[in-house]
């Protein structure tokens, strides 16, 4: 790896910390430009970081703004999927993400989602490390080969 | 990735807006997937992304092992 690769990589570890950090503690997206005020960096340096991080399957942008859409397990935006622990609340971007949420935050939590068929609701509940049963089934319906052809389809 | 009251609504679903009936997962198997995902900080600089092994490995490991779950 050359100086430039090298710093490159810093500071995409810098910024996947931040935005992380920032979801995390926030449950909010961080703009770039709100990345940039933290790491005091140019902006267009964290642009090409959000390029690079989702090259790398780290991040998902909005496809014309290029602002966050997802730094997975998290949604920048709403979701069927809302996830919450203690006082803060996320959206998680599908079933798998939402519970995964929980496990990231390593605390109780409860998610909020229904059946896309029929509406009806569910909460899910996360207590001591355990998921607590509930009557319902998961269906993923991209196999795992194509996942990361179109991330926003699952 | 989504979650159904039962595998009779999934199939509905999938029929009512075209998408392929694709895989059903217990509760448990989906927590696993979550925990094995997910469970590490990945605000550490030394956090990677799984590699390809390590995915089937967890794939395997919660008995996913049908064409679909295949890396």
């Amino acid at each position: 790896m050359n100086a430039m690769s090298r710093l490159t990589a810093r500071i995409d570890d810098n910024v996947r910390e931040l935005v992380f950090d920032a979801l995390l503690s926030t449950g909010v997206a961080p703009s770039r430009a709100e990345v940039a005020a933290q790491a005091s960096l140019p902006e267009s340096q964290i642009a090409g970081s959000f390029e690079r991080l989702e090259e790398g399957h780290v991040f998902v942008l909005q496809p014309q703004s290029r602002e966050l859409l997802m730094a997975n397990p998290f949604s920048a935006r709403p979701t069927p999927f809302r996830v919450s622990a203690g006082a803060k609340a996320w959206w998680g971007n599908c079933i798998w993400d939402a519970l995964g949420i929980i496990a990231m935050t390593g605390k109780d939590g409860d998610l909020q989602t229904s059946c896309p068929d029929c509406g009806e609701g569910f909460t899910l509940q996360v207590r001591d490390g355990k998921l607590l049963a509930a009557e319902t089934i998961a269906h993923f319906t991209v196999p795992a080969a194509h996942w990361w052809d179109d991330i926003v389809f699952t | 990735m989504l979650l159904f009251r039962s595998e009779e609504h999934a199939s509905n679903w999938s029929a009512v807006w075209n998408q392929p009936f694709g895989s059903l997962l217990s509760l448990e198997q989906v927590w696993g997937l979550a925990q094995a995902w997910y469970g590490e900080d990945r605000r550490r600089p030394e956090w990677r992304r799984k590699t390809l092994d390590e995915a089937r490995e967890i794939f395997a490991g919660l008995g996913l092992t049908s064409s679909f779950w295949k890396l």
